[in-house]
């Protein structure tokens, strides 16, 4: 199963490429890898989730993570959600805080 | 009723989850397989990581009970007592910027379902989850 992620910084723009999952099993690796984006003036981050179908609490932490710790609180943009994984932001609240876009 | 048992289960909290959400009683649950797989992860995780701090033979028995109208899993470890249920819950009403990381996957399992319960009994941590199914 394709459950890998692409990042890239382009400016002030951190673009994630999301697999098909984000799970207990990837969800660290992304953590990690934002990391290294800590401080650098991010206005921006786009998680596309075109290919995206299933998120565990796991994946959503990343996506707190990557409001809260990467300084400038930066918006969050999420390409393509599917019904299921909206769901379940909304249980959650987060959808508030998200920037949903259909591509 | 289906019983799975599952030792060591020590780094393989993905393979049994697999288990549990490949079996025919699962699998065919089409409209609340999302819900059964997000429940499974956060308890099978939790149960892995975290049950059997000092026993790398520590056991995870899934039994998995299904009526036409209702789906049972019922999740027992030997590990130390936990009822997650006395977690304490996320804050779903504070801004992003202040939310506290942990604790979203007890919660999101109670919203998943319609009940889950917490007993530790005969040594083991019982936690029982039902879900109503629509007819598939």
């Amino acid at each position: 199963m394709e459950n890998t992620f692409n990042v890239a910084k382009d400016g002030n723009v951190l673009n994630i490429v999301l697999g098909e999952e984000l799970n207990t099993s990837n969800a660290p690796a992304l953590m990690d890898e934002l990391n290294k984006y800590k401080n650098q003036g991010l206005e921006k981050v786009v998680f596309d989730a075109t290919k995206l179908k299933y998120i565990a609490s796991s994946g959503i932490r990343t996506i707190i993570f990557a409001k809260q710790k990467l300084g400038g609180n930066p918006e969050i943009d999420f390409v393509n959600c599917a019904k299921d994984i909206y769901s379940v932001f909304e249980m959650t609240g987060i959808q508030e805080y998200i920037n949903f876009i259909e591509k | 009723m289906k019983k799975l048992h599952f030792q060591p289960i020590k780094d393989k909290a993905d393979e049994i989850i697999r288990a549990v959400i490949s079996t025919e009683e699962v699998s065919k649950c089409e409209k609340e397989l999302f819900a059964l797989r997000l429940v499974c992860d956060e308890l099978i995780v939790n149960v892995v990581s975290y049950a059997y701090p000092e026993n790398e033979d520590g056991y995870l028995d899934v039994e998995i009970e299904k009526t036409s109208q209702e789906i049972t899993l019922r999740f027992k470890d030997g590990g130390k007592p936990f009822n997650p249920l006395e977690r304490k819950m996320p804050d779903i009403n504070a801004p992003l910027e202040e939310r506290q990381i942990g604790g979203l996957g007890i919660f999101l399992t109670i919203k998943q379902m319609d009940s889950v319960n917490y007993e530790y009994t005969n040594g083991e941590n019982v936690l029982t989850v039902k879900k109503t199914i629509s007819s598939n």
